[in-house]
């Protein structure tokens, strides 16, 4: 066998495995979008019904447009407020993601510069992210009635504020220890106080690793489920917790709805997400993978 | 004063501004919540009682209870069958990928793209559109059948014997990305020069793989691994969502059984003990893990020197 012939084979492998798991990936997908042009009578059907004949935008204009035409399966429809959601979401996860990098990356900088944590504490700091937060929402809820944060925005943001942090400062940390200390000193040495080397000369450096870390954590707040179904009543329902309520008491799941509302809810993600693709690893591996 | 004591001064000051919202929060949040766990699973709380503060002493009784608790037993093994299960598969499958793809090919970028676009979706959204697919007369069955040219009627959902390895599936789809990404950043970072001598050495790829790659990749697989397990270790979404620990009792991991007993059976104590026993637990496994992930950053550090 010659080398090419060699090469070609190993080609074809390549290309037929990616591929394969290629296929896997998309048919979930293509089948959120095809069952959110579906009538109602291709949801569940057998043999199943792959792309519908007669697609429909009604699912589309039930779901954000409130609309009341074309629904057989009308049931449940006064508790779906998905604006409420959609404001929610939007407000909780911009607003705890915005003071977890603000904070985050200061000590951040602390950390990179002056060691005011420890290499174990700062270890130790990956506990508030690591330990399942089911073994804590009960009693944060209860503690929540007690004190009227249960069913608020202000709620919620805390405790994603909390769980996000080591992200925050991890991921920022690794930017930061990046930026040549000269360029501090250079800024010392013209007079510059602290606070002034960190806004003006640390974070413009790393604004875009302070892009990434706040687009990173932000999809990691907007997907979260469990904290926002437990801690979230009526009123501070995020859109995942929003999703589970097109379901009907006799009829099972509205699943025409539901996936019209998801491919609402994942296609920003999806654009953010491969916007910061080279950062993905590093939000993910806490920032000990830097490349 | 001299200027180096000025400046640790100043670094004090720093260090507690900073440090200040971090503790104030968790002073605020998690303490009172954990405080209130470890109340009430001393104190009796049900539904019934006049609000948690009113409830009634039990001593050791509760504890006792969920220890004795072949359930809890239950749930804690599936969980950690589950997370284990599902941390290899994603690992195998996110490193076979990485293997597949990480020196440059012309659509390199494109399977790229769509390959992390599972862990960008929102875990929920994959539960409801799995339940869909996994129906026994739904789509899946139904590619299966016509591959293998006869019905194929697998009951994913409603068969008690494979509704967990079902979620296990889910999991594998939804988080394979993750090891794919970081295994195709540990394998640009490797370094050229040993293998290309190996090569000219005639050693096999196989070889090359098992014995250069390979241990310069261990920290990076170890980060991989730990990393995913403890994530699958919380995995609610996709198990509550379809299952609610069902058909039986054949999904009942730990997040699903506490949230059964506090949501369901209002048994508010007997989930708090559960709950105390489990973050005991979590707190070993990830002290344990984060001591791993300690040495091998110094590590992960050193290859990505190169």
């Amino acid at each position: 066998m010659t080398k090419t012939q060699k090469q070609n084979i190993d080609n074809l492998v390549r290309y037929t495995l990616l591929t394969i798991w290629l296929l896997i990936v998309l048919f979930p997908l293509f089948w959120i979008v095809a069952t959110s042009f579906k009538p109602d009578k291709d949801w569940l059907a057998w043999p199943p019904v792959y792309w519908s004949e007669e697609p429909t935008m009604s699912n589309y204009s039930n779901v954000w447009g409130g609309a009341m035409e074309h629904t057989e399966t009308q049931y449940a429809q006064s508790i779906q407020k998905p604006f409420t959601a959609l404001r929610n979401s939007t407000i909780i996860s911009f607003i705890s993601t915005f003071l977890s990098v603000s904070f985050g990356a200061f000590i951040a900088y602390g950390v990179s510069r002056y060691k005011v944590l420890s290499e174990t504490r700062m270890f130790q700091l990956l506990m508030l992210r690591m330990v399942p937060p089911i073994v804590l929402v009960g009693p944060l809820s209860l503690y929540y009635t007690t004190i009227g944060l249960i069913d608020s925005l202000t709620g919620l943001i805390a405790i994603y504020f909390i769980t996000t942090l080591p992200y925050a400062v991890w991921m920022t940390k690794s930017f930061i220890d990046e930026v040549p200390i000269e360029l501090e000193q250079a800024a010392e040495i013209m007079g510059a106080n602290r606070w002034t080397i960190i806004t003006e000369v640390v974070f413009p450096v790393i604004r875009s690793g302070l892009l990434a870390t706040f687009l990173f954590i932000l999809i990691l707040t907007w997907s979260e489920y469990l904290v926002a179904f437990i801690l979230s009543k009526t009123d501070a329902v995020t859109l995942p917790v929003e999703l589970a309520k097109y379901e009907g008491s006799s009829e099972g799941r509205v699943y025409g709805r539901q996936a019209a509302l998801s491919v609402g809810i994942t296609i920003p993600l999806i654009i953010v997400g491969i916007t910061i693709r080279k950062h993905l690893a590093r939000g993910f591996s806490f920032g000990m993978i830097r490349k | 004063m001299a200027r180096s004591e000025i400046m640790l001064q100043r670094t004090k000051r720093y260090k507690k501004m900073v440090l200040f919202p971090l503790i104030l929060s968790i002073m605020l949040i998690l303490g009172p919540a954990l405080i209130l766990q470890l109340y009430l699973s001393f104190n009796y709380y049900s539904i019934y009682s006049e609000g948690w503060w009113a409830s009634e002493w039990y001593a050791l009784d509760i504890f006792k209870d969920v220890v004795a608790d072949e359930r809890f037993h239950a749930a804690i093994i599936r969980s950690l069958g589950f997370a284990l299960a599902s941390t290899i598969g994603c690992f195998v499958i996110g490193f076979g990928l990485a293997l597949l793809m990480y020196k440059n090919f012309r659509l390199q970028w494109f399977y790229y793209i769509i390959f992390i676009i599972p862990m960008l979706t929102v875990p929920i959204v994959i539960a409801y559109t799995a339940e869909m697919i996994l129906y026994q007369k739904g789509p899946l069955n139904g590619i299966l059948s016509s591959i293998m040219g006869r019905d194929m009627l697998i009951m994913w959902i409603t068969n008690p014997d494979i509704a967990l390895f079902t979620v296990v599936l889910m999991e594998i789809w939804n988080w394979a990305p993750f090891s794919f990404i970081i295994m195709m950043a540990g394998l640009a970072s490797l370094p050229k020069e040993p293998v290309e001598a190996a090569q000219i050495l005639g050693a096999s790829r196989i070889k090359i793989f098992f014995e250069i790659q390979l241990p310069l990749l261990r920290p990076i697989i170890v980060l991989a691994l730990v990393l995913r397990f403890l994530e699958a270790m919380a995995e609610f979404p996709k198990t509550w969502a379809i299952f609610q620990g069902g058909p039986g009792t054949s999904t009942e991991t730990i997040p699903v059984l506490i949230y059964l007993n506090t949501w369901y059976y209002f048994d508010w104590s007997k989930a708090a003990a559960m709950s105390y026993i489990v973050m005991l637990m979590m707190v070993v496994i990830i002290l344990t893990a984060i001591n791993i992930l300690q040495k091998e950053n110094k590590r992960i550090a050193q290859v990505q020197a190169n």
